[in-house]
């Protein structure tokens, strides 16, 4: 098993910095929704993980700690997830992202 | 060499994989894209071999986003990680032989310049710190001396990373790596004041823990090369393998090494300064307005 990003949309969407999706090495990795949030009654969208493209290096926790100070990253073993988003299931939209939320197969 | 060289085939649509469609029907070409819309549009660059959270495939991520016209960019590499990320891009990439990179970039935009003219047609040499300042010295420093109109990037990991550690060029001295026990005798080189005495018309250095200034500095950087002269970027992309950084404090690290031996510094020439100017309307090099004369009494 091996770790993956998980951000608690909670937390998320109520600050809505973005500083996640600017400082992860992988492309398309962090993105992010307005749709998650939102539905949720928050007052803004929230960033979340394309988890088949996440190589576990944490470096948006230490960005979501240190700079953001929001605390809203944490690392979690992927067979750990209930659901998450895959790159197959995300869809590209005007100004956002939505994503199919599904169980992680883990293999 | 123009948009239409991603756009699909007739009939072919519904065989193309999900990641290609996406980046037709969402991407950044032909459209202009900023840092601060991450996450919301398909990046150019796709999954690439590169370590767990190297920073100099940040600092990629983000060049790649600060492209002025990436459907009218060609990126020229060499050997080094850096080629891991760069070719897997939907820009069109060329492999030059280890340190002939600003060789094959002159050739390169000499020849779009006649084959197209007028039309801007940009080329990015982006190489590590052994491709830049020790194996391809010599052509980089005559593609300088001639004024080639091209951007140059220096990805300063400070190491040869992709061999095992030796220290180059670059290394700052002291430094002990895993081929360098005894540690460096040297200093680290002075490629931004070289590059300055050269005649580059834009030198800057950068450090990715900054994305907006990273893609300020691109931008500009690129455009000058359009018509101005050669322009050299020194970016810090530290490795964290030969460096032993563990992968969440790469970003503490960029954060420590700007301020000791990585500060923001940027040089333009006049020439330059006037181009960006009148020619894509950048406000901040114009004449500030006059301050009030000190000491005038008050009516």
């Amino acid at each position: 098993m091996y770790l993956v990003a998980d951000i608690s949309v909670e937390i998320c969407a109520a600050k809505s910095c973005k500083l996640c999706t600017q400082y992860c090495p992988e492309a398309n990795t962090i993105l992010y929704s307005d749709e998650m949030g939102k539905d949720k009654g928050f007052k803004y969208g929230s960033a979340y993980v394309a988890v088949d493209r996440c190589k576990g290096c944490a470096q948006c926790v230490w960005v979501c700690d240190n700079m953001a100070k929001n605390n809203a990253i944490k690392m979690i073993m992927i067979d750990q997830l209930p659901v998450a988003a895959l790159t197959d299931n995300i869809t590209y939209g005007e100004k956002s992202t939505t994503a199919a939320l599904v169980s992680p197969v883990v293999g | 060499m123009s948009l239409d060289y991603v756009k699909f085939s007739s009939g072919f649509e519904k065989f193309m994989p999900k990641e290609y469609r996406d980046m037709v029907e969402h991407g950044p070409f032909g459209k202009k894209v900023s840092v601060s819309q991450m996450g919301s549009f398909k990046e150019v660059l796709e999954e690439h071999p590169m370590c767990a959270g190297c920073a100099m495939t940040l600092f990629i991520r983000l060049a790649m986003i600060a492209f002025p016209n990436p459907e009218d960019t060609i990126t020229v590499g060499t050997a080094g990680c850096g080629r891991l990320a760069i070719s897997q891009a939907a820009i069109p990439f060329v492999y030059g032989n280890y340190g002939d990179q600003n060789g094959v970039a002159s050739g390169l935009s000499r020849g779009l310049r006649l084959r197209f003219g007028d039309k801007p047609k940009d080329v990015v040499v982006m190489a590590g710190d052994g491709g830049t300042a020790d194996i391809g010295f010599q052509q980089v420093l005559h593609s300088w001396f001639r004024k080639e109109r091209f951007t140059t990037i220096m990805l300063d990991n400070e190491v040869y990373g992709n061999t095992g550690g030796q220290e180059s060029g670059m290394t700052n001295r002291g430094a002990v790596l895993k081929m360098a026990p005894l540690g460096k005798k040297f200093e680290k080189m002075d490629m931004l004041q070289m590059a300055k005495v050269a005649g580059c018309a834009y030198v800057a250095t950068v450090v990715p823990n900054n994305p907006r200034r990273v893609e300020s500095v691109i931008k500009k950087a690129v455009l000058i090369a359009r018509e101005v002269g050669s322009t050299y970027i020194q970016a810090y992309t530290s490795c964290n393998i030969e460096y032993a950084i563990p992968t969440d404090k790469v970003m503490e690290d960029a954060k420590n090494v700007e301020n000791d031996r990585y500060q923001f510094s940027e040089y333009i020439t006049d020439e330059a300064k006037q181009f960006l100017t009148e020619r894509y309307g950048y406000k901040e090099f114009l004449p500030k307005p006059a301050a009030p004369a000190p000491g005038l009494p008050k009516a």
